[in-house]
């Protein structure tokens, strides 16, 4: 292996990469846009949700059951429709996404000590509305029920449960927690695989991937070169993400500096491998593309990134471990959130780093190939 | 006219032999779709349940262990472990074994049995903030019933009456979706982000390939304009994957049971609009693109995130900044959500849908305007 | 299928002061062509001379910078679609389909252009014999060898049987026995009463075109038909060949009455302009240092004589610049 023409690739590459400005502006500028814009969206938090009151007893014991509802930072009232069949174009149309139904009669059948029915109607075509919207529901009307007994001055001694619920490690569950710093892994992954997936691929179209291995360059010394000022600008992009999901979102970090920072860089080696392996395997650009989403699409759905693995058949939850960025998402997230360390996340770090290590190694076996033919 | 519609019948010929000369380009649009989505609709949810719970017994009385029943009697909470040490519990939470514990501490028995309320402390692992949330809203709700329970036998042993005091009782109905399915609501939303992504990236590659390949200045030559040019393009794929979204639907009604309650027509009008705007996105695209790796490269930026993040697939978009909002627009893919969502579930059809087909419409012929005009710049004049 | 009618001696290309700059460079700079209907001309030049640029400007491909051009009396950039049914234009890159096959793409420009299903399938079905691709008619384009895709494309510009044709380097990088037959079709062509202008760096077909024009470093240097070109080089051409042509061209050089002296392969051409017998003057010459070679006349072929013009222009710029 000869340093000289590793520098020699190396300078290459820069050179290449400078005259191309589209391209680092690709690598730099978008990546922090596209933080901050999908930043607001996958930190949006389930609260405020609109709804809908239709107050058919209109006592004061169903304003009070208003008030308690809108007081709660969950629910805002936008609509009160006279029925309840005006509540079909209202949900239809996804104006409001909760109604809440106070059936007449509703404070007489209190007063006489019976229990009361009060309608509760969620959009069920967000699962993940109607399953917290529910939840508050039914806490709110607990909270309720609990507070008019001791109005009415019925203090209960009795035996009970007091259930001390407490949420660990994200006491506020803003979702901004573990979204962001998911997202940031996201992104980062997105782009180092869209640009090195194109990057030895062009050259195999152009024909100068032939001129060059008719040189004694060695496979490895390509690879290095290659990969060096890829690395080195994706590591401004990793530390300008995750400066600005830090600094602009205000996620609160709990955790270990160096680890996201060594969690990261795994990560990052990874992403650039994996798109350089594509662009060495692929013929044409095209190829590569079409590689690229194929790897993506899965990587978006099955990670854990969106959708909880949690939730998914236990058929399929083995097959997330073949994705790198499930394990990166488990290091970034216990390092925001949990303030989790080396030791507790040693098993994570240690799978980025065989699939960096696998990685490249086929991607070495991959140039060689490539040689010989 | 009739000349421009043979022209265009010419390129349209012309792009189906290009496509049955690749059957590898076939199978990448029409095939694998579909086994993405089937193989995603399986496997995503946000459906919780058998949440990983620890158990920590520090009473171990019979009064405790009764009281865990509920727990393991759940559907809810799957109970993984039984600990006797707060250290089990940090341990179990840093390995993601467990996502709540429920720690009971000794003299549990005793003061119930005294008449007082007994502390338990339940600790939920915020990580995941909607499982956290639906771990809180049920196990308040587990207490509560065991709570209320507990006093009426207490009150029957006591001989009180408690049935003075009135209560609200929630009737909750879930609407589109009583069994609260996730994946009835993921997979009209699935369908729409992976044909976003499969089209964007198809034209966004056909006409910057046209332009490497030499052969755009023979047709600069000849009459054929730029408009005719690009819905020539266009036409095959958005038949392609017309077809495509077609099967799709086909599979997510009869292998996952996705309940079709609307007018199927508006679904269709939907989907040919749909992929018309989004091969139009891809055009605009590639017309930009000074070369075609940064076309590929573009088009894999611009269509792959904002498919998946906004267009209301996976994350509500009601509550983002106004801002946000209008950005959303600028997606075909977020007016296809809400009509296959519309359609699939809310039993929508025309009436209710037509402002997102008029959107998508204009979209589309935007696109195209833009391409036209931008390709007809960019010819090296 | 003859040419729509243009009176003999109107313009085919009348084109003024065209220029066209990319950037710094200055491509094209003040170019005058006049070229008659059913002329063969014949634009030649080194690499980067600009005749590129200029086939495109009249393609209506390239938008000139300055300056004017029409085509059969339409202006290539406010008349374009007056001038581009009657035109064909060959470009130096392969301008194909390559997974289209030869029938496939002559059917799809001609479509394009506006040739009806009838005619299309009479005239390919000529046109593909007579340039001998008819065994090829199902090959994809990107497996026809160099020479065929030349006529491929020569084919499919003539499928809407265009009054002017616009070559740019169509034989470039293709065999010579190629090369022939590509020629035979253009004489063809020029029979049935067709223009050609033919952009090549081929000296030797410069022989072959009516009228030709050297084009360098953007500018038209000399134009005129081969005859008079080579009318402009004063003198008599010898050629002589013997053992080590390279030590002989000094002792020539200095020969009284010898213009230029110019190593051809393995043979020294020398020119002459002087009175008395050349022959006997170069012999003797040769003999004097003890060499001996075979002398004779030969014509003035346009690789010479464009060479000596080439060279008499740049000692007069040096001494006009001195």
């Amino acid at each position: 292996m000869s340093a000289r023409r590793i520098r020699l690739l190396i300078w290459k590459e820069f050179t290449q990469l400078r005259r191309d400005p589209l391209l680092i502006r690709l690598l730099l500028v978008m990546p922090v846009l596209q933080l901050i814009l999908f930043g607001y969206v996958v930190a949006v938090d389930i609260r405020n949700l609109a709804t809908a009151v239709v107050d058919l007893d209109q006592t004061s014991t169903s304003r009070k059951l208003e008030a308690a509802f809108s007081g709660s930072g969950y629910f805002t009232i936008t609509q009160t429709p006279a029925t309840e069949d005006d509540l079909r174009p209202l949900l239809d149309r996804g104006t409001v996404k909760v109604a809440l139904v106070i059936p007449e009669g509703t404070q007489d059948r209190l007063n006489r000590g019976e229990t009361a029915p009060i309608g509760i109607i969620v959009d069920g075509s967000d699962s993940q509305i109607s399953a917290v919207g529910s939840g508050y529901a039914s806490q709110i009307i607990a909270q309720f029920n609990a507070d008019r007994m001791t109005e009415q001055g019925v203090s209960v001694t009795a035996p009970g449960i007091d259930a001390q619920v407490r949420v660990m490690f994200n006491p506020t569950l803003d979702p901004v927690n573990t979204m962001i710093p998911g997202l940031i892994a996201a992104i980062m992954m997105i782009s180092l695989m869209a640009i090195m997936s194109q990057a030895v691929v062009k050259e195999r179209e152009s024909g100068t991937l032939e001129q060059m291995f008719v040189t004694p360059i060695h496979a490895t010394e390509y690879l290095i070169g290659k990969l060096t000022p890829y690395a080195a600008l994706a590591t401004a992009q990793m530390l300008l993400v995750a400066a600005g999901g830090l600094f602009w979102f205000r996620v609160p970090f709990n955790g270990n500096f160096w680890v996201v920072l060594v969690g990261l860089a795994l990560f990052m080696l990874t992403c650039i491998g994996l798109g350089l392996l594509v662009s060495l395997v692929s013929r044409t650009r095209h190829q590569a593309q079409q590689a690229v989403m194929f790897i993506m699409i899965p990587t978006m759905v099955l990670s854990g990134f969106i959708f909880p693995i949690q939730s998914m058949p236990a058929i399929i939850q083995p097959l997330t471990n073949l994705i790198p960025l499930t394990w990166a998402l488990e290091v970034l997230r216990g390092a925001f959130v949990k303030g989790s360390g080396f030791a507790a996340l040693a098993v994570p770090m240690i799978v980025l780093a065989g699939f960096a290590v696998v990685i490249f190694g086929a991607s070495i076996v991959a140039t060689r190939r490539r040689i010989a033919e | 006219m009739r000349n421009a519609l043979v022209r265009i019948g010419a390129i349209v010929r012309k792009e189906f032999r290009h496509l049955a000369r690749d059957p590898r380009m076939l199978l990448a649009v029409v095939i694998t779709p579909v086994i993405q989505l089937l193989l995603f609709a399986y496997a995503i949810s946000f459906d919780v349940e058998n949440v990983p719970t620890i158990v920590i017994d520090l009473d171990q009385t019979q009064t405790s262990r009764t009281y865990l029943e509920r727990y393991e009697a759940s559907t809810f909470f799957d109970v993984v472990a039984h600990g006797s040490t707060m250290a089990q519990v940090d341990a179990a939470f840093d390995a993601n074994s467990a996502r709540v514990a429920v720690v009971i501490p000794a003299g549990f028995a005793r003061t119930l049995a005294s008449g007082e309320a007994a502390q338990v402390a339940v600790l939920i692992d915020g990580s995941e903030p909607t499982a956290a949330k639906v771990s809180q809203a049920y196990s308040v709700a587990l207490n509560q019933l065991y709570s209320q329970q507990l006093t009426r036998q207490w009150a029957d042993q006591q001989g009180l009456d408690l049935s003075s005091l009135g209560t609200l009782e929630p009737r909750i109905r879930t609407w589109y979706n009583p069994e609260r399915k996730s994946s009835d609501f993921l997979i009209p939303g699935l369908m729409v982000v992976i044909l976003a992504i499969v089209t964007v990236q198809q034209t966004a590659v056909t006409l910057v390939r046209e332009r490497d390949q030499g052969t755009q200045e023979q047709l600069e030559v000849s009459p054929m304009r730029q408009i005719e040019l690009m819905i020539g393009k266009l036409l095959p794929w958005t038949l392609i994957a017309f077809a495509d979204m077609a099967l799709i639907t086909g599979l997510g009604r009869t292998i996952f049971g996705v309940p079709l309650r609307g007018d199927f027509w508006t679904l269709a009008l939907g989907s040919a609009l749909f992929v018309f705007a989004s091969l139009g996105m891809g055009l605009v695209i590639s017309a930009i693109a000074p070369s075609l790796d940064t076309a590929n490269i573009l088009a894999m930026l611009i269509a792959f995130l904002p498919a998946f993040l906004l267009s209301g697939f996976a994350f509500a978009l009601d509550q983002i900044p106004v801002f946000l909002q209008w950005v959303s627009y600028l997606f075909p893919a977020r007016f296809m959500v809400t009509i296959s969502r519309g359609v699939f579930l809310k039993g929508a059809g025309f009436m209710e849908l037509w402002p997102e087909l008029v959107a998508l419409t204009v979209y589309a012929l935007v696109m195209l305007v833009i391409s036209s005009v931008l390709y007809g710049r960019r010819s090296a004049r | 299928m003859t040419a729509t009618t243009t009176p003999q001696g109107t313009g085919a290309i009348r084109a003024h002061a065209l220029r066209r700059t990319f950037g710094e460079v200055v491509a094209v700079a003040e170019v005058d062509l006049d070229i008659p209907a059913g002329a063969v001309f014949g634009l030649l030049g080194p690499d980067g001379a600009g005749k590129s640029t200029l086939i495109r400007m009249l393609a209506t491909v390239l938008r000139p910078d300055s300056g004017t051009a029409e085509v059969f009396g339409h202006s290539v950039t406010a008349e374009r679609d007056q001038v581009t049914p009657r035109i064909g234009y060959m470009s130096q890159r392969f301008s194909m389909y390559p997974d289209l096959s030869v029938a496939e793409n002559l059917e799809f420009f001609a479509t394009v252009r506006g040739v009806g299903r009838a005619d299309r399938r009479t005239r390919a079905k000529a046109l593909v014999e007579s340039m001998g691709l008819d065994e090829f008619t199902t090959r994809q384009a990107q497996f026809l060898s160099g020479g065929m895709k030349q006529k491929l494309m020569l084919a499919t510009t003539l499928m809407h049987e265009p009054d002017l044709l616009l070559l740019d380097e169509p034989t470039t990088g293709v065999d010579p026995v190629s090369r022939r037959e590509f020629w035979r079709i253009l004489a063809g062509l020029h029979r049935e009463g067709r223009t050609v202008l033919v952009a090549t760096p081929y000296m030797d077909e410069a022989e072959r075109c009516t009228q030709v024009a050297f084009l360098d470093r953007g500018r038209i240097q000399r134009s005129g038909s081969p005859d008079e070109i080579k009318g402009q080089v004063p003198g008599q051409l010898l050629e002589v060949s013997l053992p080590e042509p390279r030590a002989a061209m000094a002792i020539l050089a200095d020969v009284p009455g010898v213009t230029s002296v110019h190593l051809l392969g393995d043979v020294v051409r020398v020119l002459w302009d002087a009175d008395g017998d050349p022959e006997a003057a170069l012999t003797s010459a040769l003999a004097a240092a003890g060499r001996s070679g075979r002398v004779r006349k030969v014509a003035p072929d346009m690789e010479t004589v464009f060479a000596y013009l080439a060279e008499a222009s740049g000692a007069a710029d040096e001494e006009q610049a001195s």
